[in-house]
């Protein structure tokens, strides 16, 4: 299905036009980048639809794998695709960016096209590509707030994520070495003779590293507080949310196809672990709230990678329901933390000014919590018996792991929340319709998914049943290789 | 403390670096797509530089994604470096003076001649060493040149914002139409040609043009905001 | 020159490269060093990617009217090679314009200076006490009061 190629290029192009756009008229310039997002969206739904749920790749430029580079959307890969320009719209910049107006559109528009991209390619250096794509339209939108200390913040991040990049580039070396080809499906292929061995490893953890710095895994993940503290907050919404989700899909697809190696799981969670004892930890000292999600974060994603790390179906499973969780989560309380983003003692009292707020915000502490019977209960359920299930001692002590710090996780979010209801006066600037809207959105998307639980659990088995069937995806890519013959 | 981890760590990787490498099998790599498109790409796509073939043709969209990242670079540091509401770009009042007689002659000399050399490396991408990306950062070479002899006289941003974004779209839209005309996105159109003529390889000089331009604007862009 | 020791050479060139960059960026404390730290280091990848390609005794893949009669390096190395050349050089743009406002903004480059900036900064946006210095005092009064004698006041 050639169409696949579209919901990537046609974000690129607008991007490209926007500028000019503006010379011609501003209105243009403005509708262009949400209508395009709009169109995306429709396509990629349109796409879902019309595959009824069996997986379709389109050879770009038609030279079939693996010489050219192919495009594959199983429904793991279709979910995320459309998460992106769906969130884009909803988490769209307001107008409180300066002048620059048009150019944050263009870079809202690369940062789409990048994450389609991502969620879709089926080659390792596309993914890179589109990977760096995704980095410098963070930088960007980051830097727009125009403060100086955003600017400072988004250096220590491009110097991470510069170095993050060194390193993936030599994984790419090395694995091109070994196997002499980047398409995935090969690289799956060749895997268990070249790859199972301690280059190939070294390769993996060169790439993990890499595309970590953007799923704030353990080492790299040091830009992550200041700058969810210094960016506008719907930035750091889309980025906590949507940006990590998709590095952690290509790892994820990594892990799946092309290092499916003992080794290879136990380095990730191992990084999990340390991720989520260090993040909430440092949650629970943080004082201002900004900072107190970004490093609640890095706990969550933490925990993300402690999914991945359990082999099999069941881990897939546990990792999809994480990531969902998280993804309609987050953004919802980055979004509530603009008007909120002062001191934690300086929000008492204020659930008493603002009721919605401060409700849409506790039910979403309970959720990050755990308290059943939010989805966030189900996800973490979902985790420890996977982690169970194993009999090494890491995964006992990772089962301990995350038992202690939901302890933690419970004392900083009752303390906030008791805060939030506490008896004094205070003196909240209102929370902006549009964010408190979208906000709202997400809770209520959150409390409905929990009577459609069982459905939706059947759906995420029979999606992660599909993204396992590595000899499928070999066999829908690589029966390609007579040039000319589309799928 | 801290320092001390990170040149550990740093120590580290270069010794795990020349482990690895020490058991890389170099100068004998399976070259599976390699090889393979050492055979084939002459055939497919009439270019004589393989490597362009490979940059335009197989992997495309890796090119697109490289042109979006350098053109997201230049935007992002427009929107850092745009002259805002900071009191200190009141600053710009010192004065530019044109620099000596040397260097203004020779920029006037080089001017006319990087173009041309920029024209011709783009132009023969597909047949020589070069392409779209060297061309281009010759091409912005040429105004740099005279804009260090003559920093009063800046290019135009309109100018350079609409060939950047032109040249841009104009990329993605031979492929569109290779997409819109039943193909696939990016599939090589127009007539091969023979190997080793000027004109021949079908699209593809018509695409490193498309990038040489942009590149060329991009660079020239950056350096005005930079200046300013 | 024995082809081993060709590709020996240029392997532990981009090696050191990388590493040298990685040694730069963790002891550097002038922003613009850990920047050019960072583009030695992907310049040193680059190098080890290319390499990636390298064929004892060929020649570059580009079709002279010539006969072949020599093998080719492999191309798409060089390929990849190319778009990683040109992202570096768009991220090092962007970090040079970014050092150029943190500059004007802060009057300085140093990155320790910085932090605690950007730190007080960011307490000082939330409404927060900045964090204690560890260098501060213990209490509010180090030095013990000086005991005026009573010979003055007699």
């Amino acid at each position: 299905m050639n169409a696949l190629a579209l919901p990537v290029v046609l974000p690129l192009l607008a991007a490209f036009l926007v500028r000019p756009a503006s010379l011609v008229s501003s209105g243009l310039a403005r509708w262009l980048g949400p209508l395009v997002l709009l169109l995306c969206g429709a396509m990629l739904v349109d796409i879902a639809l019309l595959a009824d749920g069996q997986p379709v790749s389109a050879n770009i430029g038609d030279f079939a794998p693996p010489l050219g580079i192919v495009f594959y959307a199983d429904s793991m890969a279709l979910l995320f695709a459309i998460a992106v320009p769906l969130f884009a719209l909803l988490l769209w910049p307001r107008e409180g960016m300066r002048e620059g107006g048009d150019r944050v559109s263009a870079l809202m528009l690369l940062l789409v096209g990048s994450g389609t991209g991502m969620a879709l390619s089926g080659d390792l250096f596309n993914l890179y590509v589109f990977y760096e794509l995704l980095a410098v339209a963070s930088f960007g939108l980051v830097a727009a707030s125009g403060s100086a200390r955003a600017y400072a913040a988004t250096v220590r991040y491009l110097l991470i994520s510069g170095f993050g990049s060194v390193l993936a580039l030599i994984g790419v070396a090395l694995i091109y070495t070994q196997t002499g080809t980047l398409n995935l499906a090969q690289l799956s292929e060749f895997a268990p003779e070249r790859l199972a061995n301690p280059l190939g490893l070294a390769a993996f953890a060169c790439l993990l590293i890499g595309f970590g710095v953007k799923a704030e895994l353990f080492p790299v993940n040091a830009w992550v507080p200041e700058v969810y503290a210094t960016a506008p907050k719907r930035v750091s919404a889309l980025l906590a949310g949507v940006v990590s989700k998709l590095a952690i899909l290509v790892v994820l697809r990594l892990i799946l196809l092309v290092f499916d190696l003992p080794e290879a799981r136990q380095m990730v969670l191992v990084l999990g672990l340390i991720g989520l004892v260090s993040g909430e930890l440092a949650a629970w000292r943080a004082r201002d709230l900004p900072r107190m999600l970004a490093f609640s974060s890095i706990g969550q994603l933490g925990l993300l990678f402690m999914a991945m790390s359990i082999p099999g179906e069941l881990g897939l499973i546990a990792a999809l329901a994480v990531a969902l969780h998280h993804l309609l989560m987050k953004p919802a309380l980055f979004l509530l933390a603009e008007r909120w983003s002062g001191g934690i003692e300086n929000l008492a009292g204020a659930g008493r000014k603002a009721p919605l707020a401060a409700g849409l915000f506790t039910l979403f502490a309970l959720s990050l919590l755990g308290v059943p019977p939010l989805p966030g209960f189900w996800a973490k359920l979902v985790l420890l018996l996977g982690l169970g299930q194993q009999d090494a001692v890491l995964a006992q002590a990772a089962i301990f792991g995350v038992l202690l710090m939901a302890v933690v996780e419970a004392h900083y979010l009752f303390r906030l929340v008791g805060l939030l209801y506490a008896k004094t006066e205070h003196d909240a600037t209102p929370h902006r319709m549009g964010d408190l809207a979208v906000a709202s959105l997400l809770g209520v998307v959150l409390l409905a998914s929990m009577p459609l639980l069982p459905a939706l659990a059947e759906g995420l088995g029979w999606m992660a049943h599909q993204a396992s069937d590595v000899a499928a995806y070999r066999a829908m890519i690589l029966d390609s290789r007579i040039p000319g013959v589309a799928p | 403390m801290h320092k001390l981890a990170s040149l550990l760590f740093a120590m580290g990787l270069a010794a795990l670096l020349i482990g690895l490498a020490a058991q890389l099998p170099l100068g004998m790599t399976p070259m599976g797509v390699g090889q393979a498109i050492l055979e084939r790409a002459p055939g497919e796509t009439g270019s004589a530089n393989i490597v362009t073939s490979v940059v335009l043709a197989y992997r495309g969209i890796d090119t697109l994604g490289e042109l979006a990242i350098l053109f997201a670079a230049a935007t992002v540091a427009g929107l850092v470096l745009a002259p805002s509401i900071h009191a200190e770009s009141q600053a710009k009042a010192k004065p530019r003076d044109d620099a000596g007689l040397v260097l203004r002659a020779g920029s006037d000399l080089l001017f006319p001649l990087l173009l041309t050399v920029g024209f011709y490396i783009v132009l023969h991408g597909h047949l020589t060493p070069g392409g779209g990306f060297q061309g281009g950062v010759v091409l912005a070479a040429a105004f740099f040149v005279s804009f260090l002899a003559r920093p009063a006289k800046q290019p135009s941003h309109v100018g350079i914002t609409l060939i950047e974004a032109l040249a841009g779209a104009s990329f993605i839209g031979i492929g569109l139409a290779a997409f819109f005309g039943g193909g696939a996105f990016l599939q090589p159109l127009l007539d091969k040609g023979t190997l080793g003529q000027l004109v021949s390889a079908g699209s593809l000089p018509l695409l490193y043009l498309a990038v040489g331009l942009k590149v060329g604007a991009e660079l020239s862009g950056l350096l005005a905001h930079l200046a300013e | 020159m024995n082809p081993p020791d060709l590709i020996t050479i240029l392997i532990s060139g981009g090696i050191g490269l990388v590493a040298i960059g990685a040694v730069g960026m963790a002891v550097s404390r002038h922003l613009l060093r850990l920047v050019l730290a960072l583009a030695l280091a992907e310049a040193g990848a680059n190098l080890l990617l290319v390499l990636a390609g390298y064929r004892w005794d060929a020649v570059a893949p580009i079709l002279t009217g010539a006969a072949m009669t020599r093998p080719m390096v492999d191309p798409v190395p060089q390929a990849l090679v190319l778009t990683a050349i040109v992202i570096g050089v768009g991220v090092q743009a962007l970090a040079v314009a970014l050092l150029i406002r943190v500059k004007e903004a802060y009057g300085t480059l140093d990155i320790r200076e910085l932090k605690t900036r950007v730190e007080q900064e960011i307490c000082g946006a939330a409404g927060i006490a900045p964090p204690e210095s560890a260098n501060k005092p213990g209490s509010s009064q180090p030095y013990p009061v000086p005991v005026t004698t009573s010979r003055e006041s007699a």
